[in-house]
């Protein structure tokens, strides 16, 4: 971790839609902020496993929220953003806008 | 699919099982929580809950195994995981696998052929009887079927309606629609080169609008069309593409059928086969021109919405009901008959679902006697592998892993055999598929490995894995530990439950084995009796072939007298002896009629009086060497001008004549009342078996061409030789040529082919039943002879013992096979109770014997026994020999 670790696009929207969440993320609204911003409608496998990769290299941590009737008395898995997350977004957006600067495709396509 | 119902409903229990076991544990609670959350809120906004649940849980599948995978990678450094236990034993697996490559080749390679057996019938059985055509609802489309007990004609599907009876079901009916009939017969079709015979189907209404598909290319008759009976064809995908070379550009033109143009409007689409018709016309006349009876046409239709199958059948039996109260003084026949729809695809297959079933029955025998074979093997080698069983025991391994590793083993040895049998498959559905086309039999579909086999395949040989690894996989994990370890020390017999199991094992097998050949016996004993069946003539070296004079081209007087000349050149030709014609031929007769008989009108079985009606020219009896028994043959004394005369065969004397000669009295083809004109009996010949080796003689009228052949335009002409038949082929064809150059020959072939032909489903049957059967034999003895020379090899301390104490060759070889036979006999006596209900099973298919035929039963048992005690003799010979020093020495 740390500044020279860049995201692969999926994982930056997972984490930054963990990050919008501000906590209260889990699989369904996770899943649910992803389709209302960006339009894609993904599955829950993809979601988790992305999730997993993320704890691992410790950009996410998650804790075990309350079972509720509504979900079959399973609880949910609440993700937060971790400081290392944080950092990881902001350097891959960094290298992102360095990439942009001073860029005019419109020109450069003359 | 939505959730709309009376409460939001749960998960789909499927999809929810897939996360289950895809999801890794640490996330499985999860993922199901999240998604039952998410299906609540979607159910109750009614948006398409499960269809979305389903999406999510097979989308997850690629993820969720991904992540399982890398975890498992992961984990590896530090234990377990389930994805690693299986990488382990399946590593395990290959590693045995390998190290026994010549009985890992065998149990593969005997896996695979049974298993690719059962794949090839299957892939027939789905083909051929299941789906065999591309209808989108093919549940929906029925054909019409008719039993009339007054005839003796049992339930038919062929040539079975009358116009009127089809037009009674298509203006009263409420559960069908678009109700089609159809005749056929053959036409010419030209388009450059020669004049082509073409099997063709004649048509009132649209069959692709009942079966629900839009032509190929272009488009089916319209109503209008078919009213007005207009000149319009359509040809058969496949000679469109074979004869046609697929050009699209004929649509909207004009080909010729019988010399006249007709405009191709289509293309049936590929597959649309309905008994092997090529060309599809109209009837070109109205049904109302046709008497009630005239019964040569077929019906199909489409079952409408709403209604089922027996709410068809329910209507039609009302249908029959109001026309015989209608009709039933005038037509007799009405009494007690019936009519009943079934699904077109067990239409088409009902010639030969009972065969394929059978079959298929037997190769679903052979698996399982594969399988024995094969957990008996492998029980064999487990003992080997007891000991490394017994450390892994003790070194803490659990039984469940210990079961798992043994049956991931074993099916992995069914998965190469299912391997192989895809190829079995492939080879075996291509071969079947080539008969089918070689022999253009009229059957629809095809055979072929689709995705249906292969799954079926998967199935099989996980199934199979699973059973045959059971018995080894608890039988090596269930050992006591001290037991093991001391026992493998001294070289006594060892493993009591084992060798009980081994023995069960050979006793099914012998069990199996006994069905199979009993099967295969019963088969092949009534076959070879058939074959030896007097036919009632000669039918070596008689040439048959068939014509159809275009009536556009030939009408009246002409068309007598063309097959008259005909058969008089063709009598002239060097190498022909006897040459006739005539409308059908011995064994392959079909056309029954009513008789009406004068003076003593009565059947034996209170049946109405009816026979075959063959139409021929005086030569037809020389020709076929069909025996005179009183009176005479037609002659030159018939003639159109001279009263009308008839033969009757045998049959009829004995049935309808008490024996008595008729020579002399009359009779009217068609019930009392009909119109038809009376014929006079001139004369009495020898039945024969007119309907196939295993039918018995039908009654048989014969009446002569030249007298009513008038609009008999389609013969078979008949010609027998003193030659091999197909070498007078050419000049016969050039006696056609030079009476009419336009003029094809079609269906070509012998009589004694014919009569091959007729046996040709009960043959390969038989064929198959008793290579099954053998096969069968082959691996029981496989089983008594490894499970013998086993105990034998554990037994050669005892055995040393034994013979250094005295005891001689001969004693010790019965004590050996005396230990054999127990499970053999015990096996043969399950086999036998087994056998007795397969048998009745087959009776339908038997002829001239019984279900329960004592030679098959005493041979089956008797070969059996046999082939049990010698295989049991080879190991127990091996024993005598051995060499008291020797034997004692090992261990």
């Amino acid at each position: 971790m740390g500044k020279g670790e860049f995201l692969g696009e999926f994982e930056q929207v997972v984490l930054l839609a963990v990050a919008r969440l501000r906590g209260d993320g889990y699989g369904v609204s996770i899943r649910q902020e992803i389709e209302r911003r960006t339009g894609r409608d993904v599955t829950v496998g993809s979601v988790y496993a992305t999730l997993a990769r993320l704890e691992e290299k410790g950009f996410v941590a998650s804790l075990e929220g309350d079972p509720t009737p509504r979900r079959g008395g399973r609880a949910r898995r609440l993700f937060r953003l971790l400081p290392g997350g944080a950092d990881a977004l902001r350097a891959t957006r960094g290298m992102i806008d360095s990439l942009w600067d001073g860029l005019d495709l419109d020109a450069a396509d003359a | 699919m939505s959730a709309a119902g009376s409460r939001p409903s749960r998960p789909p229990a499927i999809a929810r099982w897939i996360v289950t076991i895809t999801a890794h544990r640490d996330q499985r609670c999860a993922q199901l929580g999240d998604l039952q959350e998410e299906f609540a809120e979607r159910a109750d906004l009614g948006k398409g809950a499960h269809g979305w649940y389903w999406r999510q849980a097979l989308g997850s599948v690629g993820p969720n195994l991904a992540h399982r995978i890398r975890h498992a990678r992961r984990a590896r450094d530090h234990g377990d995981g389930m994805m690693e236990t299986l990488l382990q034993d399946l590593r395990l697996a290959a590693r045995g696998v390998r190290k026994n490559p010549a009985f890992s080749a065998v149990v593969a390679l005997t896996l695979g052929l049974g298993i690719g057996a059962n794949s090839t019938i299957f892939s027939a059985v789905y083909g051929l009887i299941l789906d065999p055509f591309p209808f989108p609802e093919p549940g929906r489309i029925v054909g019409v079927g008719t039993a009339y007990p007054k005839l003796n004609a049992p339930l038919g599907f062929f040539e079975n309606l009358s116009p009127a009876e089809f037009t009674d079901i298509r203006d009263q009916s409420t559960t069908l629609e678009e109700v089609v009939a159809w005749d056929m017969g053959n036409r010419q079709i030209g388009w450059e080169g020669p004049p082509q015979n073409v099997f063709t189907g004649f048509w009132w209404g649209n069959a692709l609008r009942t079966v629900g598909m839009d032509a190929h290319l272009g488009r089916g008759f319209t109503d209008d069309e078919v009213a007005r009976g207009d000149a319009v064809a359509m040809l058969s995908y496949r000679i469109w593409r074979d004869r046609f070379g697929a050009d699209s550009s004929l649509v909207g033109g004009t080909i010729t059928v019988n010399d006249a143009p007709y405009t191709l409007v289509g293309i049936i689409p590929e597959g649309v086969t309905i008994y092997g018709t090529d060309l599809w016309t109209t009837m070109g006349i109205g049904p109302e021109r046709f008497q009630r009876n005239r019964r040569q046409f077929q019906v199909m239709a489409r079952i409408r919405a709403g209604a089922t199958l027996a709410d068809v059948n329910t209507e039609l039996a009302v249908l029959a009901r109001r026309a015989e109260q209608t009709y039933g003084a005038e037509f007799e026949e009405y009494g007690g008959w019936s009519m009943r729809a079934s699904t077109w695809n067990d239409v088409n297959s009902q010639l030969f679902r009972a065969g394929l079933f059978v079959v298929m029955a037997a190769v679903g025998f052979v698996l399982l006697l594969i399988s024995a074979n094969t957990a008996n093997l492998l029980l064999a080698r487990a003992q080997g592998r007891r000991r490394e069983m017994a450390v892994r025991t003790a070194l803490g391994a659990g039984r469940g892993r210990l079961v798992t590793q043994v049956l991931t083993e074993s099916v992995l040895l069914a998965a190469l055999g299912g391997a192989i049998g895809i190829g079995v498959a492939w080879i075996g559905a291509a071969g079947l598929q080539r008969l089918l086309t070689d022999f253009a039999l009229p059957i629809a579909g095809s055979v072929a490995v689709n995705g249906q086999v292969l799954m079926f395949t998967a199935a099989l040989a996980l199934g199979v894995g699973i059973v045959f690894g059971l018995a080894p996989a608890l039988q090596g994990s269930g050992t006591h530990l001290s037991e093991t370890l001391q026992t493998e020390g001294r070289g006594a017999t060892t493993g009591v439950s084992r060798q009980r199991l081994q023995r069960t094992l050979v006793g099914v097998e012998v069990a199996l084995a006994f069905v199979l050949l009993t099967g295969g016996g019963l088969l092949l004993n009534s076959f070879v009796r058939m074959i030896r069946v007097a036919p009632g003539f000669d039918s070596h070296g008689v040439l048959t072939m068939r014509l159809t004079l275009p009536r556009e081209r030939y009408s009246g007087e002409a068309v007598p007298a063309f097959f008259r000349t005909l058969a008089e050149r063709v009598e002239a030709v060097p190498g022909v002896a006897a040459a006739g014609a005539g409308t059908q031929f011995p064994p392959i007769a079909f056309a029954y009629r009513e008789l009406w008989l004068d003076g003593s009108n009565a059947d034996p079985d209170g049946a109405l009086p009816n026979a075959l009606a063959t139409i021929t020219t005086a030569g037809y009896f020389g020709a076929l060497g069909i025996p005179l028994v009183a009176g005479r043959v037609f002659d030159d004394r018939d003639r159109a001008d001279t009263p009308l005369v008839a033969i009757v065969n045998q049959v009829v004397v004995d049935r309808y004549y008490g024996g008595r000669n008729p020579v002399g009295r009359r009779l009217k083809v068609g019930g009392a009342d009909s119109d038809e004109p009376w014929f006079e009996i001139v004369g009495v010949v020898g039945s024969t078996r007119n309907r196939g080796l295993d039918q018995p003689p039908a009654p048989e009228v014969y009446a002569l061409h030249a007298q009513i052949g008038e609009v008999q335009n389609q013969l078979f002409l008949v010609a027998r030789t003193t030659v091999e038949p197909i070498s007078v082929l050419p000049a016969v064809r050039q006696v056609v040529a030079e009476m009419d150059p336009d003029q094809p020959v079609y269906a070509i072939r012998t009589v004694d082919d014919a009569l091959a032909q007729a046996a040709s489903t009960r043959r390969v049957t038989t064929l198959l039943l008793t290579l099954f059967g053998a096969f069968a034999l082959v691996l029981a003895a496989v089983g008594v002879y490894s499970v013998i020379s086993f105990t034998v090899s554990e037994r050669t301390q005892e055995i040393g013992v034994r013979v250094a104490l005295g005891a001689d060759g001969g004693r010790v070889r019965r004590l050996v096979v005396r230990q054999a036979l127990p499970p053999v006999l015990i096996g043969a006596a399950v086999g036998l109770a087994t056998a007795i209900p397969v048998g009745r099973a087959l009776s339908g298919q038997l002829f001239g014997i019984g279900a329960l035929d004592p030679l098959t039963y005493g041979c089956v048992s008797g070969i059996l026994l046999g082939v049990a005690v010698f295989a049991s003799w080879i190991p127990a010979w091996r024993a005598s020999r051995l060499d008291p020093v020797e034997a004692l020495r090992i261990d």
